[in-house]
């Protein structure tokens, strides 16, 4: 799978006002840690702006401009700057209440109503993740730390993109670990010697939910 | 109207709190929004109701807007955005503020500087290294919101040869930006 596309995809999707909650929260993450993603960004936006200022008229009927100056506006909320909308959302990530998944390997769902599941994922350094595949798509985001998988190596402000076809094995860091954002569109299929048992506890824990 | 001409409304408007220049601006740009959300699929009546809303926010938050930051033509289109997100997810539980994120995005941009002119230089770039054919393509797609199958019934060509131009186009704006 060709990432940049889907990156780009991901990026122009966030730009157009089109992603569900999870992946929005994804998105803006991702652009607040990596700078040249933050350019495309804006180059997205400022290609919508012009389209927008291109535009062929419509025909306006029941507004008039004194509806815009008269109407009562509540003053703007100040935005503080020193908080990420993620931190916001979840805390310091030093706090996060993990649940140990296996040995090494945690996780943290972020609680939000949307078709994609987004969590945290936290990975012991050195500790690996048994060779598995994907049934939907799925998203990483690196927060802090690193890992590498068959494909590359990974740090903070990179994003992989994981498809059906990709089997990896990830592995993080020695010295920091790794913490990443993560999107799974459908479940995790895992193989292996411990994938067996992991698949089908994933296959339990679908019953339970 | 050119971009000098709603540059100076805006310093009138901001300044001056000026309401002919807020209702020339009102003339100009209302039709353009109300198109905006007319091609997102809202009917023609909540259409015009953001637009209300969007071009109050425009004369209220007038100060917001930093000319050394975007150009008036994507702050007025994130706006437009912001409100159609509002919307779309009105029905859905709102646990997360968008709104809040983008702003948050808005304000932090000062952290990689950018220079004036460079997303005005990779857009006319990317156009200029588009030919006809992947402009129109670009613009249904991802401007006109129209889906895959629609454009390959317009343009008369077979639905894969589409998804293959999105792809090469996505490509070589990637190379590009």
């Amino acid at each position: 799978m060709n990432g940049t596309i889907v990156k780009n995809q991901l990026i122009f999707d966030f730009a157009s006002g089109s992603l569900g909650q999870s992946k929005s929260i994804f998105t803006s993450t991702y652009l607040l840690l990596n700078s040249s993603a933050s350019k495309i960004h804006n180059t997205f936006e400022s290609m919508l702006g012009d389209n927008l200022f291109d535009n062929k008229d419509a025909e306006i009927s029941n507004i008039k401009y004194t509806d815009c100056i008269s109407s009562e506006q509540v003053p703007s909320t100040k935005i503080d700057n020193s908080i990420s909308p993620l931190t916001k959302l979840v805390g310091p990530l030093e706090k996060i209440n993990w649940k140990q998944i296996y040995k090494g390997f945690s996780e943290f769902k972020l609680n939000i109503e949307d078709d994609d599941e987004l969590k945290l994922i936290k990975m012991d350094p050195g500790a690996s993740v048994p060779l598995h595949s994907h049934g939907g798509k799925e998203y990483i985001l690196v927060l802090s730390g690193s890992f590498c998988d068959e494909y590359g190596n990974y740090k903070k402000g990179d994003i992989q993109i994981n498809d059906q076809k990709i089997k990896h094995t990830p592995v993080a860091s020695d010295t920091d670990g790794c913490v990443c954002l993560a999107i799974t569109e459908k479940e995790v299929i895992f193989f292996g010697r411990f994938g067996s048992f992991l698949n089908l506890f994933t296959f339990i824990k679908s019953f339970f939910k | 109207m050119n971009k000098s001409e709603l540059k100076d409304l805006m310093v009138k408007i901001t300044v001056n709190r000026d309401e002919i220049a807020f209702s020339n601006l009102f003339d100009f740009l209302a039709p353009k929004i109300k198109a905006y959300y007319l091609q997102n699929g809202l009917i023609s009546e909540n259409a015009e109701e953001l637009t209300q809303e969007v071009m109050s926010i425009i004369w209220s938050k007038s100060d917001k807007f930093n000319p050394s930051k975007s150009a008036l033509t994507t702050w007025v289109y994130t706006i437009a955005r912001n409100k159609k997100i509002d919307f779309l997810r009105k029905n859905s539980k709102i646990k997360y503020n968008d709104d809040d994120i983008r702003e948050f995005l808005y304000e932090k941009n000062e952290t990689d500087k950018i220079e004036e002119n460079e997303i005005e230089n990779r857009v006319s770039k990317i156009n200029s290294q588009l030919d006809i054919n992947q402009q129109k393509i670009i613009k249904m797609n991802f401007f006109e919101n129209k889906s895959h199958k629609k454009i390959a019934e317009e343009l008369e060509i077979p639905l894969g040869t589409v998804k293959s131009r999105i792809r090469h186009i996505l490509i070589k704006m990637q190379k590009i930006v």
